[in-house]
């Protein structure tokens, strides 16, 4: 059978199960606890299963969730991330997959597209119309990347959304006398100070691909803004001198000083983020998930009350001068509901309750990470700090979040991270490591 | 006619382990050799590509030609000092040693704990900026400890493999303990009255006498060592620029991480052709009087 005939079906049985009962509770927006659509049936189990928000989270949510609808029982799996790519592949080789997946924009999503119900009407049933004003612009941009030319289906929908962004250790900087840097001969001088503290300057773990291309992505938007997607789709080349010099940047950062010793042999977690809770970083880059690390069980004395951490912006590199126009962000991780979702208006109940209802709120009050929807903050803060912080987030950058972090393409993704690993390890050279990203570059469809 | 009928009774004894290698065996098998021949995500149905991914492979994949090397390193500098140290360790926790119940099990403990925790450890060990060895250099006057070993393409891999054999050292030092328990004493104690000395016992008897363990453990070793993967995939996730990269890392990236099922296939097919063509060549030419099995 065709997969998309069993998608309309599947679709139009989800939509008419809606209309039918015409239960809509309205939107819930804000994290109210109710319900956001009742349900048809008197009850129903829906099947979850995904990477993130981890198992602890996810549980808290499923409560949360529960409490508002106990028609509806949540069966969920939460594996890693490499076990849940296998998983989850080997489920829908064999028809067998949950109800709602855990996303990723771009490559992930499109390789399931023929699995997954598109979700507009869903969306416009359950929340109206306008429904796509209160979700971050980014997060519904990136929801649909790398969709065929004209298909404006939603595959799936942001439940967290991030900024990619530095940090700096506030009592660190303090110490030493410093701001966080603005430029490049700013953060050269910080770096400075900071190895003679024996701290490192910019803390990378620079063993995970995610995170070497998440710092050029920000050098690559800040010297040729929005170039890398023109690549994408062919209408620029990944040779071109400013994606070349962006690399030749992230080079730098090693040969500077810049970035520590052995940054290639580290992983960002568990290792690099354990360095950064016991003080040994000034800067590190990790995005605005880093504040969950204030909402763990029993924290270390600077993660308490987000007391000992700020963000900042990337330093300005192209020496312009002109305000930066550069933000990245994006969607942290999304769900999709699959043709094998048994009661797909159910499902679709769970998955705008995560959003925005009373399972979003208790995922947000973990701060797991930014929401995916406007007006949803944690319902209590440990310090004026961290409430400063996460205004700053959601209410000056996520909601100016310019270019996303992600790639459409896989196997350009990680071209780009084996390029960038090449390179700082000096195995290959700049123009040689985007040469190789261009090789690795198809038309997309 | 009789004959035929205990044959056919024999058959039914061992219908239900032909049964079992047939469908958990034979069928993964010719399934990802099929597999291996498809332009193929896994997902959507695949296209036949005849040969072109094994040519791909060969002709036009240096990633690949890096996990052939790997391989050959991994298995050398894996299976022989693991013997070895594992070897000497048995020998002196097999004599009358204080507590040496308690050196067996902490040099046997590695081998119990997840390479994920032991990964996650030893990059810590290994971090110039702060770890463990690091540290030791700043002490000692030994500034080589703080190379960064894990982050230099050139020794990534010996820095992985060190990891492996501190893990698994323990495991062959239990089966040469077993080893040494087994031999038969009065041969070491009439080569002793002959006059040899401990350490022409060891060489001339022990060592040979241990054959069957020396067998196992190569084939063992053979085995894990063409399929590790956790250790190096948290250690340097294959890097620095596929440096570390083997082959079971590979197929991971490849099939699930790049949805390349059909490539990542063929990958798999190589191995499995090198697996069983090493541990055949082993039994051709060593002999197969494994630890495990019939001895005589």
């Amino acid at each position: 059978m065709d997969p998309n005939t069993r998608i309309t079906r599947r679709q139009a049985l989800g939509a008419s199960a809606i209309g039918a009962t015409g239960l809509l509770t309205g939107l819930a927006w804000r994290g109210e606890t109710q319900p956001v659509a009742a349900r048809a049936q008197d009850a129903t189990t829906v099947t979850l299963e995904s990477w993130s928000p981890i198992q602890q989270t996810t549980d808290k949510m499923i409560a949360a969730f529960s409490a508002a609808n106990p028609d509806i029982t949540i069966e969920r799996t939460i594996l890693n991330y490499p076990d849940y790519i296998l998983d989850v592949r080997t489920r829908a080789a064999s028809d067998s997959l949950p109800g709602i997946i855990g996303l990723e924009p771009g490559a992930l999503t499109q390789e399931y597209r023929q699995f997954l119900i598109p979700l507009n009407d869903l969306a416009v049933e359950t929340w109206g119309d306008d429904w796509q004003d209160n979700f971050f612009p980014i997060g519904l941009d990136q929801a649909r990347l790398g969709n065929p030319s004209g298909d404006e289906s939603f595959y799936g929908l942001p439940v967290l959304t991030q900024t990619i962004n530095l940090w700096y250790t506030l009592p660190i900087f303090a110490e030493a006398g410093l701001e966080p840097p603005t430029t490049y001969d700013e953060m050269l001088a910080v770096a400075e100070a900071l190895n003679g503290m024996g701290v490192a300057p910019l803390l990378h773990g620079a063993a995970d691909g995610w995170q070497r291309r998440d710092i050029y992505m920000q050098l690559a938007h800040n010297l040729a803004p929005g170039l890398i997607y023109e690549a994408e789709v062919g209408d620029a080349q990944f040779t071109d001198p400013a994606l070349v010099e962006a690399l030749t940047w992230y080079k730098r950062l090693f040969d500077d000083g810049i970035v520590q010793a052995g940054a290639l042999g580290l992983s960002a977690y568990p290792n690099s983020a354990g360095m950064i809770l016991a003080g040994q970083a000034g800067m590190f880059p990790m995005g605005a998930w880093w504040q969950q690390e204030a909402a763990n069980e029993d924290p270390p004395e600077l993660a308490q009350g987000l007391q000992g951490y700020a963000p900042f912006r990337f330093p300005d590199i192209s020496g312009s001068g002109a305000p930066p126009d550069d933000l990245l962000g994006g969607i942290d991780v999304m769900f999709g509901i699959t043709t094998a979702a048994e009661d797909p208006a159910a499902a679709f109940t769970v998955l705008a309750d995560f959003i925005s209802g009373a399972g979003g709120q208790a995922l947000i009050d973990t701060f797991n990470d930014l929401p995916a929807v406007s007006g949803l903050d944690p319902q209590t803060f440990a310090s004026d700090h961290q409430q400063q912080v996460w205004t700053a987030f959601t209410e000056e950058w996520l909601p100016n979040v310019k270019y996303a972090r992600q790639l459409r393409d896989a196997a350009v993704k990680q071209a780009l991270e084996d390029a960038l690993a090449g390179v700082a390890s000096g195995e290959v050279t700049p123009e040689d490591g985007m040469a190789a990203v261009q090789a690795a570059w198809t038309a997309p469809a | 006619m009789r004959r035929a009928i205990q044959g056919q009774e024999g058959l039914l004894f061992i219908l239900p382990a032909l049964v079992f290698f047939a469908v958990f065996v034979v069928y993964p098998i010719i399934y990802i050799a099929r597999a291996s021949l498809l332009d193929w995500n896994g997902l959507a149905a695949g296209t036949w590509v005849g040969l072109d991914n094994y040519t791909r492979l060969f002709r036009d994949d240096p990633i690949f030609h890096k996990t052939l090397r790997n391989a050959a390193l991994w298995t050398l500098l894996t299976i022989f000092p693991q013997m070895f140290i594992g070897f000497g360790l048995a020998v002196l926790l097999n004599g009358p040693i204080l507590g040496r119940t308690i050196y067996r099990a902490i040099f046997y403990l590695p081998a119990i704990v997840s390479p994920i925790v032991i990964g996650i450890v030893w990059q810590r060990i290994y971090d110039p900026f702060g770890g463990l060895l690091s540290d030791v250099a700043r002490r000692t006057a030994l500034p080589w400890l703080s190379q960064p070993f894990l982050a230099d393409p050139g020794t990534a891999t010996l820095a992985t493999i060190v990891v492996n054999v501190w893990q698994w050292t323990g495991f062959s030092m239990l089966l040469y303990l077993a080893g040494l328990q087994g031999l038969p004493g009065e041969v070491l104690e009439a080569a002793r009255i002959d006059g040899a000395t401990g350490l022409q016992r060891l060489r001339q008897i022990v060592w040979p006498m241990l054959r069957p363990v020396h067998l196992t453990l190569i084939l063992l070793g053979l085995i894990g060592a063409l399929q590790t993967f956790a250790l190096v995939f948290i250690l340097t996730r294959g890097g620095p620029n596929n440096a570390s990269q083997t082959m079971p890392t590979y197929i991971f990236q490849q099939a699930f991480q790049l949805s390349s099922m059909g490539y990542g296939a063929a990958i798999s097919i190589v191995l499995l052709a090198i697996a069983l063509i090493a541990s055949l060549g082993q039994m051709r030419f060593l002999g197969s009087r494994f630890v495990v099995g019939q001895g005589d």
